[in-house]
């Protein structure tokens, strides 16, 4: 495989003089199996962007896209004059740096400790225990961590009981200071493993004579890690980390969506997502969703450019 | 960029989702706009005199087969002719009905088959904004040349009902589901009986009753929850609560949000009796004698709650369902053990028989439509229309004739045969499927034909719930027909002031439970008040008292 690509590295840079259709046609059996990726996208990303227009109109139903009447951009300046604009956004950047700080990281960790581990059988356990619950849905996940959290019978307090840390249940659902941990915490359980299989992989490409070298000279195993391991694998964290940044404003949806229940909470909860969802999607408000939906993506895409910039400097860029 | 995109416009038409569902039946006050302001009724009764001409389709003279699409998440239709009671229907009605599936996702399903006009034959959906668009946008079918060649509708709704359910243009759209003209409905107090009897059966008929008596449960019983609230987000004990602080004060008005006073609807942040019964919910949840998970917990925890056994009193807008297979599921280990259902608490000093906890509406749960997509929409209501009658009643209620019911009595009920006592495993298999096919119910013949054939039971063998609504709840449950159909459209501008309105008085309903002591939840309250009329409370009550008075108006002239 690896090969393969260097091969197809090279190949570029003679292309100039052979013209591009040669060079196309000489790979077509490579460019046929893009083909349907190349459709895929265009049909299923593309497409449906002319949607977004309705940001710009009130959207009727009845009378479809070409008859809805044109309205400029009030549905954004109804958006930002609205009193929930700033909570709303404090709270999706919050959320979205706590996940960020706390859920980028993680997985990093957890490969690197994983790549410790010499046993491969207990290496394999809990490779597999920490990424199933990533295919659990969120309906799931919320479900169990509010059954456990609760105040009656719920496991969680009835253990801190048991231990006599506390003498009363606690009650962590329904208090806004606790939300943000049990957030990003069920969102780092959730996520942690499938997230660190890539870093394994990385890290299982790192050249095994590199350590042996470390080792005659007699580097400990943490200053392997951190002179060796960290750096061989630094462009792969950069390029999820470009992702995350473009990804900020994805502060999440589902999460919040079943784990904040208690409408209290909404001061701490509510992200971009869940708005568009309360406001625009359950009173049929399609062109009030589509705007604040449009906002955010132009946001994410700036964010993605600048953290693209910032990443060129060190030649590991997106593009 | 594009996926950003795609996320974007995908999630606005995916998370249409929940809503839809779950509307359970507090419907009375639910509902909207539906059939209400304008033109004076009954000018469409004998309006186009082209299909007037005789003709009646008779059911099974020829094969009728429609589509037929229930607009909720959690509906999913059977198919139909695969059970006893549709599979005689096929069979000597030549009906075939073919399901249309919401998948889940009710709105998008809805919403999706509008834009691609397909929409299926019949649709199943609640009154309100929604039938009245389709209205609006010439999709649907009127029934008014029907309504007299096929009388049940007529016979059972009657012409007041009927009136409320015309839209602006003074024609009839919808066909009812559960419609009645008696009380109904399961709001109350459910106490466990063990512990009351324990703690020597004290007097519970004050909310100072209800404080001292749950006071000395939590003493005597830690593990117990004194006052469970069900899921207190959506007001169940919350409203139930509201109704003890004033004589004649429905739950319905929290759900419109606006009291009634010398004809106008007033703000229910500044009603005292809002403000007095949120103080003292606000007082149960501080001193732990409500449930500390009332916000957050799912409808599974407090089942588990009330099945063990672990509560002492709870009250909900139906509380007879648990209350029901809990007493069997307690019985089952203690015979002593089980629920008993007590009078509506009332604030000391009312008058107990002014207390209504629940509310039933005369126009029932929701409708079903039949689109312009249908090919003959005669033969289709002349089907609906059977099918509220008493034969299809009893068909989809209790099977095939001969089986657990045997045709109408001398009063035209059903007459039970004896396999409806003796094999009521079977029986009620029956029911628990055929149970999603009742989309036109008529309350009136079922519940007086299973109140006839129950109060020929012995005392043990009589079910619990219907024990207690014949002795309490029915008694207690207030006529809310007055205001339904009060909201305003969600497009409008009076519709976008209610959703901020009923989005702001979710979260103010929950800080005001979560409040630190009386004086706070007053302050709440306060600040909801002034930002409700920075909102346009006002306009809004405005335009829903217009409704109501529209309301009013049909329901006396008829």
């Amino acid at each position: 495989m690896s090969k393969i690509i260097a091969n197809n590295n090279i190949v570029p840079k003679q292309r100039t003089r052979t013209g591009a259709i040669t060079y196309f046609f000489r790979q077509w059996e490579l460019q046929l199996m893009v083909i349907p990726a190349i459709f895929f996208i265009f049909i299923f990303s593309y497409v449906p962007m002319y949607g977004t227009l309705m940001a710009f109109q009130n959207y009727n139903i009845f009378k479809g896209f070409w008859q809805s009447p044109w309205t400029g951009f009030d549905h954004f300046q109804l958006f930002f004059h609205s009193r929930d604009f700033w909570p709303v956004m404090r709270n999706t950047l919050v959320i979205s740096i706590l996940k960020l700080a706390i859920g980028f990281p993680a997985p990093i960790l957890l490969a690197l400790m994983l790549n410790e581990v010499r046993k491969m059988m207990f290496k394999r356990v809990v490779q597999t225990i920490t990424y199933l619950p990533h295919f659990m849905s969120w309906v799931i996940v919320a479900g169990f961590t509010i059954s456990i959290l609760s105040t009656d019978n719920g496991s969680f307090n009835i253990l801190l009981h048991k231990l006599n840390i506390i003498d009363e249940p606690v009650n962590w659902l329904s208090t806004s200071e606790y939300f943000w941990t049990i957030l990003v915490s069920a969102n780092v359980w959730k996520d942690i493993g499938f997230s660190s299989i890539i870093y394994l992989a990385a890290i299982a490409g790192v050249n095994q004579d590199m350590y042996e070298a470390a080792a005659i000279d007699g580097a400990s195993r943490l200053k392997q890690m951190f002179l060796i391991t960290l750096p061989s694998i630094l462009p792969v964290i950069i390029i999820f980390m470009i992702l995350a940044i473009g990804n900020l404003l994805n502060a999440g949806f589902e999460d919040i969506l079943l784990l904040a229940t208690n409408p209290a909470l909404r001061d701490v909860s509510d992200v971009l997502d869940t708005y568009v969802y309360r406001m625009g999607i359950q009173t049929s408000r399609f062109s009030y969703a589509t705007a604040v939906g449009l906002f955010k993506a132009v946001i994410s895409v700036t964010l993605l450019t600048i953290a693209n910039l910032l990443a060129r400097r060190s030649g590991n860029s997106l593009w | 960029m594009k996926k950003l995109l795609l996320t974007s416009v995908v999630a606005v038409m995916v998370s249409a989702t929940a809503l839809a569902g779950c509307s359970s039946n507090k419907n009375a006050n639910s509902g909207s706009d539906g059939g209400a302001s304008g033109t004076p009724v009954n000018t469409a009764s004998a309006s186009d005199n082209k299909a007037a001409a005789g003709n009646i389709f008779e059911l099974g003279s020829k094969p009728l087969e429609f589509t037929f699409y229930g607009n909720y998440d959690w509906y999913t239709m059977p198919n139909w002719g695969d059970d006893l009671a549709t599979q005689w229907i096929k069979e000597n009605k030549k009906v075939n009905v073919i399901p249309v599936q919401s998948g889940g996702d009710a709105k998008t399903k809805f919403n999706t088959m509008i834009v691609s006009s397909d929409l299926p034959d019949v649709i199943w959906m609640d009154r309100g904004p929604d039938v009245e668009k389709l209205r609006a946008a010439d999709l649907l079918v009127p029934f008014d040349d029907y309504l007299d060649k096929y009388p049940n509708l007529k016979t059972w709704l009657g012409d007041a009902g009927i009136n409320m359910l015309r839209s602006e243009d003074g024609k009839l759209y919808q066909f009812p589901n559960w419609y009645t003209n008696q009380p109904n409905g399961n709001s109350g107090y459910v106490v466990n009986k063990k512990i009351y009897e324990e703690l020597g059966s004290p007097s519970l008929e004050t909310t100072d009753d209800l404080y001292n008596y749950l006071k000395r449960v939590k003493e005597k019983y830690p593990k117990v929850v004194p006052f469970e609230s069900g899921l207190a987000k959506d007001g169940a004990a919350l409203d139930v609560l509201y109704s003890a602080f004033g004589e004649d004060h429905l739950a319905t008005f929290v759900a419109i949000r606006g009291v009634p006073q010398d004809g106008k609807l007033t703000s229910i942040f500044t009603d005292p009796v809002f403000r007095e019964s949120t103080q003292y919910a606000s007082r149960l949840y501080r001193e732990k004698l409500m449930t500390q998970d009332a916000l957050t917990q799912t409808r599974d925890q407090y089942k588990e709650k009330v099945l063990n056994g672990q509560v002492a009193v709870f009250a909900d807008s139906s509380p007879t369902e648990f209350g029901d297979i809990g007493t069997v599921t307690l019985k089952a280990k203690d015979p002593s053990a089980g629920y008993i259902m007590v009078w509506p608490i009332h604030k000391p000093g009312l008058d107990k028989n002014k207390i209504w906890p629940g509310t039933y509406g005369q126009l029932g749960w929701n409708v079903s439509v039949i689109t312009k997509s249908a090919k003959d929409p005669e033969a289709v209501f002349a089907f609906l229309d059977w099918f509220t009658g008493p034969e299809g009643q009893r068909t989809i209620f209790w099977g095939p004739p001969g089986l657990y019911q045997d045709g109408a009595n001398e009063d035209g009920f059903a007459k039970f045969t004896e396999k409806y006592v003796t094999d009521h495993e079977n029986r009620d298999k029956l029911m628990s499927i055929t149970n999603n096919f009742q989309w036109n119910g008529n309350t009136v013949y079922i519940d007086k034909s299973k109140a006839a054939f129950e109060a020929s039971l012995p005392e043990e063998s009589k079910n619990w719930a219907t024990k207690w609504q014949a002795e309490i709840t029915w008694k207690t449950q207030a006529n809310a027909t007055e205001y339904v159909n009060l909201l305003p459209a969600p497009d409008s501008e009076e519709g976008i002031i209610w959703t901020q309105l009923d989005d702001m008085f979710k979260q103010v309903r929950a800080k005001a439970l979560m409040a630190k002591s009386d004086a706070e939840v007053l302050s709440i309250l306060d600040k909801a008040e002034s930002d409700a009329q920075a909102m346009g409370y006002e306009k809004l009550q405005t335009f829903m008292t217009t409704k109501w008075q529209e309301n009013v108006k049909k329901m006396k002239g008829n």
